[in-house]
């Protein structure tokens, strides 16, 4: 089955999710769609499986314009599709799950449970998986045997499309092994692939073709016999936004943070921050690059006290904050621009003046007898309104209201009115227009000046060359090497591919 | 030894929970057993309680003679021998082993047989046949102590997984069998039959209110409206019935009536919670307090004037021919009116359909998640609907078991808030139709207590009032997740939105 999608635009409010999109995957052939998390392949899938609704454009199977209206119509085009987040249900059985929504009944409406058995292994065998027990529980076996379950869903759908959202994300490397067994497998026995992911040595592992998307768009399509690791990641990162940021050359002071030995482990128990050491001085910004997914997130839950690490120190200013609460962080003088603003940064429903006291309000300024100083809360949120410029009609009106780059202005100055001793941001301009940026970058690079010492990390890579004065690249969980943001691009592509320190020249 | 983690479910991880769970229940029945040493069996030895099992002689089997006692005796070991170790005889074992809850069954009816010959030469009386009963009060409650402590002493050891709650709720039912002689010491005769017997007519409101709960949160919505479907059932069912004067036509389109008026209530819930994505809670409560307001409107304005659209009309009382005949189960489960009956099939229908049919498997997803329904092409709202309008509809048929079913006429207030107590039922029964049922019957059992209790009020020591709280008291220990590992639907309250 030949698919095609035809000039596909999907807005969402002010943002284009995907913005003329054009893909052909062929019969036969392992599609990979490459790009950063927000670069709209999920939003492209869920198109294609008519999970929502695209604004322009068309899809075309066999060369025939087609309507998919919601995931009933993909099934019946034969697309199916793994996500990322199974669509199992947990306490159902693994027979259950697959038979769901096309149950065989006999006599109706008593569930066959005979037929269904029997078409389940034979469907296992068929494709070599290997699926022990029908009637298991999906939510008691491993992440792998549970996708190779919905994999089985989607093939009993008689499915000739298999669009598989980031299917390694949850694996382990033997699982991972295993998986790519199973999709050679099915190509083999002509189903495409859609294979979405971020990780670029599975990619040319496997891949036909290789479709890059970045902000929305396709940048690039490639085939792993014309590109390399360094090739797709300089396309994934790409360079469409100049930054320009003027600073001095730093002086840098004494030691602030000293991380020796870091581990971290993610919500799903998964080792994600590996043995990471690096230490920041009073008056640097130390800029950590690398694609996403490769522990950054949780090197800045574990900086800022939100994730406890499973071993290593976080020294800062010769006392040890590992495994103390958040407040004890605050306490310490760290500030905290979150990666997600929405969720962790502010509380949309509240004011402008309430955010920016959030994390202050036990400072004798805010408090009155038994209450809020609400005068006071007040009167620092129009200053704070006035000299970090955010736009809004006053500072009483609702922080989900503001725009993004205005909302960030919120959390940063909230942040930047405590006495800080490091400040640590985490993807600072991420959807951002450019004047926002350039905003916040000038106040990274004053409060740097003043003496503060300034992680900042970010999976654009012309930011951290703008902004660092030394540069941590990681990637798996590792820091592959420190090094000063004049290195090559060449060279940090290599780096954030994994190609650790020895085989940089530097 | 490796500690548990609730939230994260692996097979160890249950079995580390279950195993701690039978510990914990072990030493409650230990605790228990102790209780009825220390206060049944302090009674003044010279008290005895006379059981009367008071059915119809004349249509009692004729069980009596020695022989049959001893075959029956005989079966019963037998039949509790197999059940215990099903692989001892392979060819039986085997049914106990595929068909679910067939061993428990067959362990029930074995104990039964195993019992009655027991209690025949115990109590038999001139005419050959089990009226009454003497016991000897302290003497029980050793004999009662000393059991539950060995099985809690042997459930915390052994930590049997899978029967720890039936141990439970067994010991719970010795228990109170152990109060009930208590309290009845050396004065009036105890009617255990008539008891029992009630117990089972009162459960059946409360069997098809956390039936109807079941069904709708399984589908992902939660049906706090049940007071309210009650409320209008009972009170359209017997208007319905009185203006035909109880003819028995009416009496079967009553309860459809009261079926139907639960379902618009269910419905009006199913458009507001699905299609406005209100608040479930919020709307459940405010219909209940609609039907509140009308009912109280409905009686002082509609039926205090014109009282023959209020009258006592009864369903009719069936006695199964054959199985009202045995003794002491008879009369309790097989000699009942209608609407007992129709629960009981209700259950056992709603069992078969949720767990073994399309329209099942759909509804459980639904509530499970949604959104894995909607990608294999389920449409969730509709289920949904389906789900809610059904439980609407048992609720209110339930709601007739407070008028039709004892034949009284409607009062205002008379559901009692039993529509609130039938959720912690549900939540007591584990989301499933036979939990439900065991559930119902287990509140039920507690309701007819204190309602018979007024017989021997200077028997007792603590205030009645307590007994009547009990039904109240234990729904909040089952609420605030007391008993078992309460798991509810994932979705359960969850609005649903496409996008």
């Amino acid at each position: 089955m030949k698919l095609e999608l035809r000039g596909i635009t999907k807005r969402f409010g002010s943002l284009t999710a995907n913005s003329n999109v054009n893909l052909v995957v062929n019969p036969g052939e392992i599609h990979c769609l490459l790009g950063e998390n927000g670069a709209g392949k999920s939003t492209l899938m869920n198109i294609l499986y008519g999970l929502l609704i695209p604004d322009e454009g068309q899809i075309l199977i066999d060369d025939e314009v087609v309507t998919i209206a919601d995931p009933k119509d993909a099934v019946n085009h034969g697309i199916g599709m793994v996500h990322q987040h199974f669509m199992l249900i947990p306490v159902f059985s693994v027979a259950d799950n697959v038979i769901l929504g096309s149950e065989p009944v006999r006599p109706w409406p008593v569930i066959d449970y005979k037929a269904a058995t029997t078409r389940l292994l034979e469907l296992a065998k068929e494709y070599n998986f290997e699926i022990d027990d029908p009637n298991a529980t999906v939510e008691n076996l491993p992440i792998g045997a549970q996708q190779r379950v919905e994999i089985l869903k989607a093939l009993s759908h008689d499915a000739s499309v298999l669009i598989l959202d980031e299917p390694t994300a949850v694996l382990t490397p033997q699982e991972t092994d295993a998986f790519m067994v199973i999709l050679r497998s099915l190509k083999a026995s002509g189903k495409s692939i859609i294979f979405i992911t971020h990780k670029l040595r599975e990619v040319l592992a496997l891949a036909d073709v290789i479709t890059v998307m970045r902000l929305g768009e396709i940048v690039g399509v490639t085939s792993p016999a014309e590109t390399d690791e360094r090739g797709l990641a300089t396309l994934m990162v790409g360079r469409s936004i100049n930054f320009v940021v003027e600073k001095n050359p730093a002086t840098p002071g004494d030691v602030v943070l000293e991380v020796q030995a870091l581990y971290v482990e993610d919500a799903r128990g998964l080792t994600s921050v590996k043995d990471v050491s690096f230490d920041v001085r009073a008056g640097e910004i130390l800029a950590v690059a690398g694609v996403q997914g490769n522990g950054q997130t949780e090197l800045v839950e574990a900086l800022t006290g939100m994730r406890h690490p499973s071993s290593g120190n976080i020294v800062l200013n010769g006392a040890n904050l590992a495994g103390q609460s958040v407040r004890h962080f605050l306490n310490a003088g760290v500030g905290h621009v979150p990666e997600d603003r929405q969720r962790y940064g502010l509380i949309p429903s509240l004011s402008i003046s309430d955010n920016l006291v959030l994390d202050q309000l036990d400072d004798s300024r805010f408090r009155r007898r038994f209450g809020r100083n609400l005068k006071a809360i007040k009167a620092n949120g129009a200053a704070l309104r006035e000299s970090f410029d955010i736009r809004a009609q006053s500072e009483e009106a609702p922080v989900g209201a503001l725009s993004g780059g205005n909302q960030q202005k919120v959390v940063m100055a909230r942040e930047l009115s405590r006495e800080l001793k490091i400040l640590i941001c985490s993807q600072p301009t991420r959807g951002l227009d450019v004047g926002s940026i350039e905003f916040m970058h000038r106040q990274i690079v004053d409060i740097r000046d003043s003496g503060v010492a300034v992680i900042i990390v970010s999976s654009e890579l012309d930011e951290v060359v703008a902004l660092g004065d030394r540069v941590a690249v990681l990637y798996d969980g590792e820091i592959q090497a420190i090094v000063p943001p004049s290195t090559s691009r060449e060279e940090f592509g290599l780096l954030m591919a994994g190609a650790g320190a020895d085989k940089a020249t530097l | 030894m490796t500690t548990a983690t609730r939230e994260i479910v692996t097979l160890d991880n249950l079995r580390i929970i279950s195993r701690t769970r039978s510990l914990a229940y072990g030493i409650t029945l230990m605790a228990m057993g102790a209780l009825e040493i220390l206060w049944y069996g302090s009674t003044d030895s010279k008290l005895h309680t006379t059981i009367q099992f008071g059915y119809n002689t004349a249509t009692v089997w004729p069980v009596v003679s020695s022989f049959l006692r001893v075959i029956l005796l005989l079966a019963g070991i037998a039949i509790i021998a197999v059940a215990v170790r099903p692989r001892s005889v392979a060819r039986i074992g085997h049914i106990f082993e595929t068909v679910r809850g067939s061993r428990t069954i067959a362990i029930l009816i074995g104990a039964y047989l195993f019992i009655w010959p027991v209690f025949l030469w115990w109590g038999i009386n001139l005419h050959g046949q089990l009226r009454t009963m003497t016991v000897d009060v302290a003497l029980t409650g050793y004999l009662f102590g000393i059991m539950s402590i060995g099985a809690g002493a042997l459930m915390a050891w052994r930590r049997f997984d899978r029967s720890a709650s039936g141990m439970l709720y067994g010991g719970l039912l010795i228990f109170l069998l152990g109060f009930l002689i208590w309290v009845a010491r050396g004065s009036l005769p105890l009617q255990l039959t008539s008891i029992l017997a009630s117990a089972v007519a009162v459960s059946t409101f409360l069997m098809f209110g956390s039936l109807s709960g079941t069904l709708c949160e399984r589908a992902g919505v939660v049906n706090i409206a049940i007071e309210g479907q009650f409320m209008a059932g009972a009170l359209a069912s017997i208007v319905f019935a009185s203006a035909f004067r109880g003819s028995g036509i009416s009496m079967t389109f009553a309860l459809l009536l009261a079926g139907l008026f639960g379902a618009l209530f269910g419905w009006i819930l199913a458009v507001m919670a699905l299609r406005y994505q209100a608040n479930q809670i919020i709307v459940g409560v405010v219909i209940v307090a609609f039907c509140t307001a009308m009912s109280q409107f409905l009686t002082t304005q509609v039926l205090n004037v014109h009282q023959n659209l209020d009258g006592s009309y009864g369903l009719p009382v069936w006695a199964i021919p054959g199985l009202s005949h045995i003794p002491l189960i008879g009369p309790v489960l097989f000699d009942q009116n209608v609407l007992v009956f129709i629960a009981f099939a209700a259950v056992i229908i709603a069992n078969f359909a949720l767990f073994r049919t399309r329209w099942g498997l759909r509804v459980r997803s639904v509530g499970e998640k949604p959104i894995a329904a909607e990608t294999v092409g389920i449409n969730v709202v509709h289920i949904r609907y389906g789900a809610v309008i059904l439980g609407g509809f048992i609720a209110g048929v339930g709601g007739a078991g407070f008028t039709l079913g004892p034949g009284s006429p409607f009062t205002y207030g008379m559901t009692a808030g039993y529509g609130y107590i039938a959720l912690a039922i549900m939540i007591f029964g584990r989301w499933r139709p036979y939990g439900a049922l065991m559930a119902s019957l287990l509140f039920g059992f507690t309701i007819a207590l204190s309602a018979n209790l007024n017989l021997y009020l200077n028997q007792l020591v603590i205030p009645q009032q307590f007994i009547t709280a009990l039904p109240y008291l234990i729904t909040i220990a089952v609420v605030s997740g007391l008993v078992g590992r309460i798991r509810p639907p994932a979705a359960d309250g969850v609005p649903f939105q496409r996008h």
